[in-house]
């Protein structure tokens, strides 16, 4: 397949002189249209006294004016907006000589120049407070946008006229690259987002901190409460769901004649289709009006124990089907052997097939801890939401909620503070993530 | 030789199963744990649709909402906000997501960069939806300023759902027999052809069944929106496409706001639970019915 492929009498034809011309001259013209952007407003500043918009090519020459005082741009505005027009004129040129990939490289820098450009509008924004203005923000607007897109598209197009089988390939390559980008950005963007606000606070002051009073006169943020909340909500959700989903597991691998795996293994799948909002509203609705009536006058209702159920409730399905797949790929010999040795079947099942699933099994429960510690609205809606050491029939705010509830109201350092809790738990989860990827690779085994 | 003796006479016959006293015990702790888990799944669909079902009436899912004491209390916006979500989600995510397939199956070679892709992939479908809440809030919301926007929720939505699509269409490209590609190939067809002509159509209903298992998540998730797409968006649409970068409340977080404020009468959360349930079910029966029929195939 691979000789063939790469025969050049075979391989993907870069199409009729005409096409080639016709993509040639778009991709001049695209060249042309990025080099208009540079000339059209591409940010706007706003301060409590002023409104500038500023082309890009405005942004290498001249500065703004803030009550008499030259605000200068940042250098690095200027050099990305300086390399933007070189860069696109040099992609024309090798366009023009034949030079098709070198041409699309420089549009393509062209475009990441571009897109430097636009995120370090705010710089700007950040001399201007320098200088002295109050309330300097910063907007963008399409003239770098309108760059940023011809460069794009001229790349494109100037890959395309070269060949269409490499060209497709990048392109299919691009696509697959975007998940590695998300995790970058993601894992960038919340140690960019959480960790000021940490070092602010203190990092020990910030983890082990008791108390939580971000809008006091003397505001204090301490976690450590939401964490526990987290931590024994999660543990206590492993010590119910995984006795009861491995054992449910254990019945649908080996003991459950076929017409009752009809109707359990539906009933796993559809509970792990429910929305986690719906658990939420059940859990609100029954499970802590019961335990109100459960234990009078001790409780109110919402508590870690109604956390705890709810989430044992959640992690049942991931936790059934992973340790169902770990069970049914022990090797059918092993069981034989036990069964031809006098051993019962229940007697096979835990001491023998277990045993040779736990690294399976041990990887659902990895699993379960994730989702269990990473809920947020089912948990939400049943835990009470008070920062207080966390006690099995007393209100607790988990770090997920914690997050979500003063979300929509925090500002300033409150609102970094929120990031960092996230941070905190994106650090969680990421250990937790290695982890199972180093179990799965020992076993063979698959996220359900 | 004498104990091997002893043990079968004390067992009784060879013809007849041992048993313990303990296994009868644990016998009925396995059945007990599997029955508990079907019945959790009944109480709470039954509770939900008891108390839901009476509820939805026509005018429910045809009539605007006010949050106005006694106002409309209808869900068309919010249904109409979920379709919004959901279909520009897809129109971001499933052509990334399919791209990324047909990368993994037909040109990657086994090296650093697949281990990586693979890596973030799995990465990706373990990081909890309030985290990809957080990252869309402040890179789509703040840094690109489009605010609370249906536009920010869906960019946020598709990195959330990206690996359901990329793991469940790889999973039916690779089920297409290799001999269909291979010859096309050996009549010349350039491998771009190959892919659009053989390989996606051949795979065409485990991609539906990729794009529908993702729909359900979707349509479920509630955390990655709450920051991005806001919760007061309560409006009909004024244009049809100016409404993407409007707040949009979707029927999830739309359910998690009636419950929470406690302001509408308990029906109505119950009748948007039920409503959102049923959608789910649907959805997932279907992407369940394309997939075996594939595996049919």
């Amino acid at each position: 397949m691979k000789k063939i492929s790469q025969n050049p009498a075979l391989r993907g034809q870069s199409g009729p002189r005409r096409g080639r011309m016709l993509k040639k001259g778009l991709a001049l013209l695209l060249s042309c249209a990025g080099v208009v952007g540079l000339f059209l407003p591409a940010a706007g500043y706003t301060t409590d006294t002023t409104y500038y918009s500023v082309t890009a090519f405005g942004s290498v020459f001249s500065h703004l004016v803030y009550e008499h005082t030259a605000v200068p741009f940042p250098i690095f505005t200027k050099l990305f907006a300086l390399a933007i027009p070189m860069l696109i004129l040099a992609g024309a040129v090798l366009l023009l000589c034949r030079r098709y990939k070198p041409a699309a490289a420089c549009y393509g820098f062209g475009a990441l120049a571009a897109a430097a450009w636009m995120l370090n509008a705010d710089a700007t924004a950040a001399n201007l407070t320098e200088y002295g203005a109050r309330g300097a923000e910063s907007a963008l607007l399409p003239g770098a946008a309108l760059t940023l897109a011809a460069c794009v598209l001229a790349a494109i197009l100037a890959l395309w006229t070269d060949r269409t089988a490499e060209f497709s390939e990048t392109v299919f390559l691009l696509l697959a690259c975007v998940s590695v980008g998300s995790v970058a950005f993601i894992t960038f963007y919340m140690f960019f987002q959480g960790l000021p606000a940490i070092f602010r606070i203190g990092p020990a002051d910030f983890l082990f901190g008791t108390r939580w009073a971000p809008t006091a006169a003397e505001p204090s943020f301490g976690i450590a409460y939401m964490v526990l909340a987290s931590l024994f909500g999660t543990a206590g959700a492993i010590v119910i769901g995984v006795p009861v989903g491995l054992m449910t597991a254990v019945f649908l691998a080996e003991l459950a004649p076929r017409w009752v795996t009809a109707v359990v293994r539906p009933a796993v799948e559809l509970l792990a289709g429910i929305p986690s909002v719906i658990y939420g509203f059940f859990g609100m609705r029954v499970v802590v009006p019961l335990l109100r009536e459960l234990f009078p006058g001790k409780t109110n209702g919402d508590s870690l124990l109604a956390v705890i159920l709810i989430l044992s409730i959640m992690i049942l399905p991931t936790i059934v089907n992973v340790a169902e797949n770990a069970l049914r790929a022990v090797p059918q010999s092993y069981k034989e052997a036990s069964l031809a040795l006098g051993n019962t079947q229940i007697g096979t099942i835990f001491k023998v097939q277990i045993p040779a699933a736990r690294s399976g099994i041990l990887a659902g429960v990895i699993l379960g801890v994730g989702r269990a510690i990473g809920e947020t609205m089912a948990i939400i809606m049943v835990a009470g939401n008070i920062v207080q050491f966390p006690e099995l029939l007393g209100a607790v705010r988990p770090l997920t909620s914690g997050i979500t509830f003063e979300m929509g109201y925090a500002t300033g350092l409150h609102r970094q503070a929120l990031f960092g809790i996230g941070l905190v738990l994106f650090a969680f989860i990421m250990i937790i993530n290695i982890v199972f990827n180093l179990i799965s690779r020992k076993g063979a085994v698959r996220r359900a | 030789m004498r104990n091997k003796e002893a043990s079968v006479h004390a067992s009784g016959s060879l013809h007849v199963r041992r048993r313990r006293p303990g296994d009868a015990a644990l016998r009925g702790v396995i059945w007990a744990c599997a029955a508990v888990t079907v019945l959790i799944l009944a109480v709470i669909i039954g509770h939900i649709l008891i108390n839901g079902l009476p509820n939805i009436t026509w005018e429910f899912l045809t009539s605007r909402y006010s949050a106005a004491k006694n106002g409309s209390k209808g869900i068309l916006p919010m249904i109409i906000n979920t379709l919004y979500v959901v279909i520009l989600t897809l129109l971001i995510a499933a052509p990334v997501g399919i791209g990324c397939a047909v990368y993994l199956t037909q040109y990657a070679r086994q090296g650093r960069l697949v281990r990586l892709i693979r890596f973030t992939t799995e990465v990706l479908s373990g990081i909890p939806s309030i985290i990809f809440g957080l990252f869309g809030y402040a890179f789509f919301c703040i840094k690109f300023q489009w605010g609370y926007s249906i536009l920010a929720g869906c960019f946020t939505m598709a990195i959330c759902i990206l690996p359901t699509i990329v793991r469940t269409t790889e999973e039916a490209l690779l089920a297409v027999p290799s001999g269909y590609l291979e010859g096309a190939m050996s009549l010349g067809a350039p491998k771009l052809r190959v892919i659009f002509t053989i390989l996606l159509p051949c795979a065409m209903p485990g991609i539906l069944t990729a794009v529908i298992l993702a729909m359900g998540r979707i349509v479920g998730e509630t955390a990655a929106l709450l920051f991005t797409v806001g919760v007061s968006g309560y409006r009909l649409p004024d244009e049809v496409f100016g409404h993407i970068m409007d707040q949009g409340c979707t029927l999830s977080l739309f359910l998690y706001n009636s419950a929470m404020n406690g302001k509408d009468p308990i029906g109505i959360p119950y009748a948007t639970a039920a409503v959102l349930l049923i959608l789910v079910f649907i959805l997932n029966r279907f992407a369940g019915l394309l997939a075996r029929r594939l595996r049919k195939q």
